[in-house]
């Protein structure tokens, strides 16, 4: 688990509109508990060394519920099930590329 | 050096897997076998009977008729349109003909009570699935 920030390229569409795939995002550790509404980088449960990127939907006793923005393109916690928090590897906080988009990310 | 202090260290995925990986042209022969079952079905109907259960029945296999058509058109758009690549068309030049006269075909079921047609929809779609079981090995 990385303690400072890092840098994630985005992959796919399934965040569209809010993250395009080639935006670079500034990436938070997370801080405990995940709130409904940010977007997290976690660990495919598929794959854990594939690194996902989706919105929390719900949270549950220790799992959260993950969504894509767009809901037609986009395989999520509809597909995979709930996800232990403790995949939950960081929280795209900030987008610095491209700098015309360049924001905070939001919840 | 200042390039390699913004570039990202890792890839995140926003990704889906539906339209980028599942493909499978069963979908497409159950449509195809359906829309044979209907024909075959509607023809054993009696054509003067007018009681309502047989106008019922004549009525819904009509409509199964015509959706499963449909059905196998969408389905034979998708492997069409995203799972062969440019290579396939190589190995397989008359790919694209064959999705063609296979599409045509399913316009033509969904129109008619035709057994010889679906006969050739069934041909045609085993015809794609041949081939796409061929890219797979």
């Amino acid at each position: 688990m990385r303690r400072g920030p890092w840098r994630v390229a985005v992959a796919g569409h399934s965040m569209e509109p809010a993250l395009r795939e080639g935006d670079w995002l500034l990436v938070l550790p997370p801080r405990g508990r995940p709130r409904v509404g940010e977007v997290v980088v976690l660990r495919d449960p598929r794959d854990a060394k594939h690194l996902l990127l989706k919105r929390v939907a719900a949270v549950g006793d220790g799992a959260v519920t993950v969504m894509g923005d767009r809901r037609d393109h986009s395989t999520d916690s509809r597909y995979f099930g709930d996800v232990p928090v403790t995949d939950i590897v960081g929280r795209a906080a900030f987008r610095y590329a491209p700098l015309g988009r360049a924001g905070r990310v939001r919840s | 050096m200042f390039s390699r202090l913004l570039t990202p260290t890792a890839v995140a995925h926003a990704h889906c897997d539906i339209p980028c990986g599942i493909y499978d042209p069963t979908a497409a022969k159950v449509a195809a076998d359906t829309v044979a079952k209907m024909v075959e079905k509607i023809s054993a109907l009696q054509p003067s009977a007018t009681d309502f259960t047989t106008r019922g029945n004549f009525v819904r296999m009509i409509t199964v008729k015509e959706e499963h058509a449909q059905i196998c058109k969408k389905e034979l758009e998708i492997l069409w349109s995203d799972y062969f690549k440019p290579e396939h068309l190589e190995k397989f030049p008359k790919l694209h003909d064959t999705f063609w006269k296979a599409a045509k075909l399913c316009s033509k079921n969904k129109q008619n009570v035709d057994a010889a047609a679906a006969a050739e929809l069934q041909a045609a779609v085993k015809e794609i699935s041949d081939m796409f079981y061929a890219t797979k090995k």
